[in-house]
């Protein structure tokens, strides 16, 4: 794994933390103001069998979670109800003081321009270049052109693409076009990072540089929740680990961090 | 949304589903050619209309036989009425040449004999004659033993009349189908663009966009099909009109007395602005069944 961790430094060279904006680095003890707070949470997809049972969670502002369990447990569907694609059945999601399922339709946009999203199929738009699909995030604000251009070469210079804006996202790697969506979700300096199975189309490798990338970015002060199933990448980082076990989640200590790892070792063997 | 990124975003749109555009602007240009023919005939005979309603003219045709001398009194009571302007005798002989003149058609109708043609009095009445008054004069002048007929072209106006209505509201339904027509055609490309655009659409929405932000491209690129289609048309229609003045320009310009010509720039404009219009509601209509944001 060291030489995992040292191959992709090298790789993410200029992506290194000094380079990064560094924000005012939060607390996140337990006393820092909470970002993320779930509480009784209920999510029902077919009636009587609830996806998510009971939850009750707390992300403090500057904290990297990573939350993981088996397919289908509801790891993708705890990210979704805080970006407001579905709404709780019951219980209330706080983010940044403000219940989330109570969000009028025409607010759930404010909602997301303050968080950025990151998905296991990139979503990216083949068709355009990497500077229009990074681009786009900045578009939506509103933001004068030429502040766009620098930002988003500045974005892109994060994820390690520098220059390479001008290319089709399409003709990118998968590990590539990754950064180019990692690149659209951090251009606006969101509050809250969040990735689900970021990782999932990718090999091994590419996936600890991913993974890298996100820890770079946190380091420079973003909170990040960090979906994944993959037993190698909760072993790598010894981030907060939250598992969700048959629509419970639970808060996981090291020992079970181990426990976790075996478990997702069997289940994906 | 600021309008230069939403017409940025409809540009890029555009280039990107050129074909699609392009099949749709061709569908519309088709509809907006039989709108702008309607309106071409509608324009000449509204021509025709004031051209001939504005002619106030009467022919009374005399019996055969008739004296010169009752002929020259007949002439001389009728420049007496105030409601007379000019008044010209025709005899049958001027009466063929004058014929033969109007309508071009020499060859096949010189051999008639001058006897078909009966002398009549020509007689322009002046301006503003009102309908009672003018009525009142046609039946003194059928009492009078030379005269044989009195024609006002009273029956020829009011046909005219008729078609000419006929023609606006063909033109009117014509006008409200093309709409239709329009608002149909880029709905479904609207709809094809969602769904070709759905990709697109979702990370629009993920990243934070309006409502508005996703919608107004759509809407401009509605427009701009439905006004380039008008547009398109109206020159396709010029460069016909062109083509047929100087081909049957004469003859219709001998038979009906008005030149033709092309409907005015401002019903030009109308019809651009109208087809962008419709453009328009067709993507919002489109927008509000199929794209839910």
């Amino acid at each position: 794994m060291t030489l995992a961790r040292e191959s992709t430094t090298r790789s993410v060279g200029r992506g290194s933390t000094s380079f990064f904006r560094q924000r005012e680095r939060p607390d996140s003890s337990k006393h820092a103001k909470p970002i993320l707070v779930m509480e009784e949470v209920y999510k029902y997809f077919r009636r009587d069998v609830p996806t998510l049972k009971n939850v009750n969670l707390k992300i403090n502002r500057g904290e990297f979670v990573f939350v993981t369990g088996p397919s289908g447990a509801g790891k993708s569907t705890l990210l979704q109800l805080i970006y407001r694609k579905h709404t709780v059945d019951s219980g209330r999601i706080l983010f940044s003081g403000r219940d989330v399922a109570r969000l009028t339709k025409s607010s759930i946009p404010f909602l997301r321009r303050n968080l950025g999203v990151i998905f296991q199929d990139f979503k990216i738009i083949s068709h355009w270049s990497t500077f229009e699909n990074v681009a786009v995030a900045l578009e939506i604000l509103s933001i004068p052109k030429r502040l766009i251009r620098s930002r988003v070469a500045e974005a892109l210079d994060r994820v390690g693409l520098a220059g390479r804006g001008n290319e089709h996202a399409g003709d990118l790697s998968g590990g590539e076009q990754q950064r180019v969506a990692i690149a659209r979700a951090i251009v606006t300096e969101p509050a809250l990072l969040l990735a689900d199975e970021p990782t999932g189309n990718l090999d091994p490798g590419l996936s600890i540089d991913i993974l890298t990338l996100f820890e770079e970015i946190h380091e420079a002060g973003t909170t990040v929740i960090f979906a994944t199933h993959d037993h190698s990448l909760l072993q790598a980082a010894p981030h907060r680990l939250v598992m969700i076990d048959d629509g419970h989640v639970i808060e996981a200590s090291q020992g079970l961090r181990a426990w976790a790892a075996r478990t997702q070792s069997m289940v994906a063997s | 949304m600021d309008l230069s990124t939403a017409l940025s975003r409809a540009r890029r749109n555009f280039l990107d589903d050129w074909t699609l555009h392009a099949v749709a602007i061709a569908s519309l240009v088709v509809a907006f050619l039989c709108l702008g023919a309607t309106l071409f005939a509608v324009a000449n005979l509204n021509r025709i209309a004031e051209k001939w309603g504005n002619t106030q003219q009467l022919s009374l045709y005399l019996k055969d036989g008739t004296e010169k001398a009752d002929v020259s009194q007949l002439q001389f009571v009728l420049e007496s009425l105030p409601e007379v302007a000019a008044v010209e005798y025709l005899t049958p002989a001027a009466a063929q040449k004058k014929f033969l003149e109007q309508t071009d058609a020499e060859s096949d109708l010189a051999s008639l004999p001058t006897e078909v043609f009966p002398a009549s009095l020509e007689i322009k009445l002046t301006q503003g004659v009102p309908e009672g008054r003018l009525q009142k004069i046609i039946d003194r002048l059928q009492q009078l033993a030379p005269v044989q007929e009195v024609e006002s072209y009273r029956g020829w106006f009011e046909h005219l009349a008729s078609l000419l209505q006929a023609s606006r509201w063909s033109a009117s339904v014509l006008a409200a189908l093309v709409a239709i027509c329009v608002i149909a055609v880029i709905e479904n490309t609207v709809r094809m663009a969602i769904a070709h655009r759905s990709d697109e659409i979702e990370v629009l929405k993920l990243c934070g966009a309006t409502d508005g932000f996703v919608r107004m491209p759509f809407v401009i690129e509605g427009a701009i099909q439905g006004s380039v289609a008008a547009l398109f048309s109206i020159l396709l229609l010029l460069v016909a009109y062109a083509i047929v003045s100087g081909q049957v320009g004469y003859t219709f310009a001998t038979l009906t007395g008005v030149s033709l010509t092309f409907f005015s720039p401002q019903i030009g404009l109308a019809v651009v602005i109208g087809g962008g219009a419709a453009g328009a509601l067709g993507s919002l209509l489109s927008l509000r069944r199929y794209l839910s944001v």
